[in-house]
């Protein structure tokens, strides 16, 4: 501790005399962190701890090894809640008011704890502890892996909230005693770090929408067009565009799967994959059916239309316990077949692979490869999320929160409309949200459309679960 | 026989838009008997409009997209007479047919200058503005007949593998590995005179593996992948020495030498000097020189030093039927190698040697498996190895491949 402390600046110093002067200010912290450090007991040491959640810094003032439960306080025993009761006015962030700022930190840490369902939090990861601490919970290797790495996880969540709150509190402390001081230069510095902790919460608000149990995964998505004919199927091809245009602005990689071509125009349905860090998270915002209302390019009469295409999103799950298991004896494999003798007789570049698994009547077919062998594994790959997803809603289930499988979306299910005639509007149905620009949106333009209803789906309940 | 059995078209419009030197006349073809009977056997063969439904079937059953289905065009079921590099006459049957041949309108040939390097692997060193290769593109779809709608893949894939893979610093400017024109003419030489794609682009995609082939090599082809799986199933393959003989683009010894521990080896071989050399390319740069030894020489014949030591003998022979060359597929009859083909009167000539040579080859409890003809072939050998050699060989069967025909004969040294 004394050596962080050293690396700070005068801020640093004179919080640490702030701090021998008030009656023990880590009396409410340490006591639980020990608590908390004795409850964890067994995952101690354990790899699937040490990945826990990244934090964005290191542990500044306290290195105690367990996050704290108890809310921490400033040297008047100020909580954050309380912070956010005062009702202090939020001014601009470019207003150097620290109440305002302060107060717009809490407001932030609220959310953010309502987002990531903190008080279910606290209780699960108490439950996981009583698990860790049973004598025979390494009998099943498996299990306790899964156990240790979803405690590990919970933990990271729950140290990161604790030390951002911890930050608010030190600051707000800091700036009261500069200003007992008449230390302008502290009280200024103060200012900038209570500005900047704002401006992280904004941050941090967005990646707790972000915390379901598959939201770090990359996804297929998958694009089917809806009855209509050509129409439609032109629609479906420009939502599939808008879905590559949308990943390749994020910077995630994308690559097609299958795509089923219309006979005149656009494609009946087509599967991409989306790699990179959050794909699901942010995609899976989009499941449902998209209807389009313009003039069809395709009418000679000129009338408008309405088609629609239904979006389906599925996490491409890293961990290989919560995986569903396949049986080699449950696959049947079609290749495409040139029909003649076959061998040495033929020459085809045609290399699309289907694999049906049976039990279920899954599929997957893959033809962007260009060898049968990579588009088999390709498509062993689509199965294997399809099977996980399969798992993944049978699971959840319990739990009503579950993403559909494209065969499962009714063509009821509108989530947004966009209508090119005859006015112009992009309109999400689920969180109201819309604008006056579809042409931005078909190229991409989503993100307003997904924070919106990420923030919807997860501020309306209550965080109390 | 597949798509590719639909004999092109493109348009003469076509052709002149693309370049007027390429433009094939009637007076630049040499007189070629071979060349017309061919032709003529290819389009009036029952066979080929049959396999056509059949894959229209099994296309079908795949559920696959609309578009890779051939419309059976009205033009090959009635073939006429036209000005098109292959002329139809029928007065030349009686020609000998055992060769057939590659008909090569001398235009195009003067004009493609043969860089024994395949395109995918020279260095992209050709600037050609964007615009260009747009042009380039729309000209090159425009030769696309709308019943071989496979071209429009193997387009994509030729500009694909034609462009560098580093990321380009001027959208403006495109690198290329080859001049605009060479790609002109690869790409009327692959529409018209159905020159393999994969000789045009000089490698195929098989297993996990980038093969480099060019002219005079067989292209691997994809049932043949399952030899390796099925070398993968023996126990204890990983530490022994396996014989690919017959290796043509070493394609087989390259994926087996992959698998292998460190102490197994792979000696291939081949009769092909081109074969040796396109081999040992495909070696070099999968890094497997250590394991993978290739020999120049007829089957077993390089093979003395390590008679009996050998755990497996794999083979993907020449096995077509002497009388059946003349019905090939064009991309294969024409430009393939023969040698790599003709397996004889019955297409068992090299086999049966090859079951010859194989319990001196191969140790106690050596494996075996060989690629054929298909059913009627695999179903005589296997039975004729466990009858005539019953004492030498067990487990002696034939295995279907994807399409369900016995395509390979497998067993074991006694």
């Amino acid at each position: 501790m004394a050596s962080r402390l050293l690396t700070r600046s005068t801020a640093a110093v004179l919080l640490s005399h702030l701090r021998s002067r008030a009656p023990n200010p880590t009396h409410h912290i340490l006591p639980h962190g020990t608590a908390m450090s004795s409850l964890l007991g067994p995952t101690h040491g354990l790899p699937a701890t040490a990945r826990s959640c990244p934090l964005r810094e290191p542990a500044r003032w306290f290195s105690s090894p367990a996050p704290v439960v108890e809310a921490p306080r400033t040297a008047d025993g100020m909580t954050v809640d309380a912070i956010a009761d005062k009702g202090w006015t939020i001014l601009a962030e470019a207003e150097s008011d620290w109440r305002s700022h302060a107060a717009a930190v809490a407001q932030s840490i609220k959310l953010i704890k309502k987002r990531l369902k903190w008080k279910w939090l606290l209780e699960r990861s108490k439950q996981l502890a009583v698990v860790l601490e049973r004598p025979d919970l390494w009998e099943d290797p498996v299990f306790a892996g899964k156990v240790s790495r979803e405690q590990g996880e919970l933990m990271g969540k729950i140290k990161s909230v604790n030390q951002f709150e911890q930050e608010l509190m030190e600051h707000i402390d800091m700036l009261r005693l500069a200003r007992e001081e008449g230390d302008n230069e502290l009280e200024t510095e103060s200012m900038r770090a209570l500005a900047d902790m704002r401006r992280n919460a904004k941050e941090k608000e967005l990646n707790a929408l972000l915390s379901g149990d598959n939201d770090s995964y990359p996804c297929f998505i998958e694009v089917q067009a809806g009855a209509g004919g050509i129409e439609s199927m032109d629609w479906a091809a420009m939502v599939m565009n808008m879905y590559r245009s949308w990943a390749q602005r994020r910077g995630y990689a994308v690559t097609v799967v299958e795509e089923m071509p219309g006979e005149v125009a656009g494609i009946k349905r087509a599967t991409i994959k989306v790699d990179g860090d959050y794909a699901f998270g942010y995609a899976k915002s989009e499941i449902g059916v998209h209807r389009l209302v313009r003039i069809s390019p395709f009418d000679s009469g000129k009338r408008r239309h309405t088609s629609f295409a239904a979006v389906a999103v599925i996490p491409i799950l890293g961990d290989a316990s919560s995986r569903y298991q396949i049986n080699d004896s449950d696959l049947r494999i079609e290749r495409f077949r040139s029909g003649g003798p076959g061998g040495q007789h033929a020459n085809t570049t045609e290399s699309a692979v289907r694999i049906v698994h049976i039990p279920t009547g899954t599929t997957a077919t893959c033809q962007n490869e260009r060898s049968q062998h990579m588009n088999k594994a390709s498509a062993m790959a689509v199965l294997q999320s399809r099977l996980d997803q399969l798992e993944i809603t049978r699971q959840a289930q319990m739990n009503a929160e579950h993403t559909q499988s494209l065969s499962e979306i009714s063509w009821g299910n509108q989530i947004r409309s966009y209508v090119l005639h005859p006015y112009r509007m992009v309109k999400d149905l689920r969180t109201n949200y819309e604008v006056s620009d579809p042409d931005s949106v078909l190229e991409g333009d989503l993100d307003d459309f997904i924070f919106n209803f990420l923030s919807s789906s997860l501020d309306k309940d209550d965080g109390n679960v | 026989m597949n798509e590719f059995s639909l004999l092109l078209k493109p348009s003469p419009s076509a052709h002149r838009r693309l370049s007027p030197a390429h433009a094939p006349s009637s007076s630049s073809l040499q007189p070629c008997n071979g060349c017309n009977r061919s032709s003529a056997i290819f389009l009036l063969s029952p066979s080929s409009s049959l396999s056509l439904e059949a894959e229209a079937k099994s296309e079908e059953a795949m559920l696959l997209s609309r578009s890779t289905r051939p419309i059976l065009s009205p033009f090959l079921r009635k073939p006429k007479p036209s000005r098109l590099p292959k002329p139809f006459s029928s007065a030349s049957a009686s020609a000998s047919a055992l060769t057939p041949p590659t008909p090569r309108s001398p235009a195009t040939t003067a004009h493609v200058p043969e860089d024994p390097t395949p395109l995918f692997l020279r260095p992209p060193t050709h600037p050609v503005p964007a615009p260009s290769l747009a042009a380039f593109r729309r000209r090159a779809a425009a030769l696309v007949p709308p019943n071989a709608p496979h071209l429009h893949r193997h387009l994509r894939w030729l500009l694909a593998d034609a462009s560098s893979s580093t990321a380009n610093p001027d959208p403006a400017v495109h690198l290329l590995r080859a001049p605009l024109d060479e790609l002109e003419a690869l790409w009327l030489r692959h529409v018209r005179d159905r020159r393999p794609f994969q000789y045009v682009v000089g490698n195929e995609h098989w297993r996990d593996l980038v093969v480099a082939v060019r002219d005079g090599v067989l292209i691997p082809r994809p049932e043949t992948e399952a030899v390796v799986d099925m070398v993968g199933s023996v126990e204890g393959f990983g530490d022994g020495w396996w014989a690919d003989l017959g290796t043509g683009s070493g394609a087989i010894a390259v994926a087996v030498a992959r698998m292998l521990g460190p102490r197994g080896r792979v000696f291939a071989t081949d009769v092909s000097e081109v074969a040796v050399e396109v081999a040992r390319l495909n070696v070099e740069r999968y890094g497997m020189q250590d394991k993978v030894e290739i020999r120049h020489g007829s089957w077993f014949e390089p093979l003395e030093d390590v008679k009996g030591k050998l755990m497996g003998v794999i083979s993907n022979p020449p096995y077509i039927p002497t009388d059946d060359l003349p019905g090939l597929q064009p991309e294969v009859g024409w430009h393939e190698p023969k040698l790599a083909l003709d397996g004889g009167k019955d297409g068992l000539d090299h086999l049966l040697h090859l079951c010859e040579g194989l319990s001196s080859a191969l140790k106690p409890g050596g494996f075996f498996v060989f690629e054929t003809n298909g059913d009627k072939q695999s179903e005589f050998l296997a039975d004729f190895i466990s009858t005539k050699w019953s004492s030498s060989f067990c487990n002696v069967e034939a295995v279907l491949d994807f399409a369900d025909i016995k395509r390979f004969v497998r067993g074991y040294r006694r």
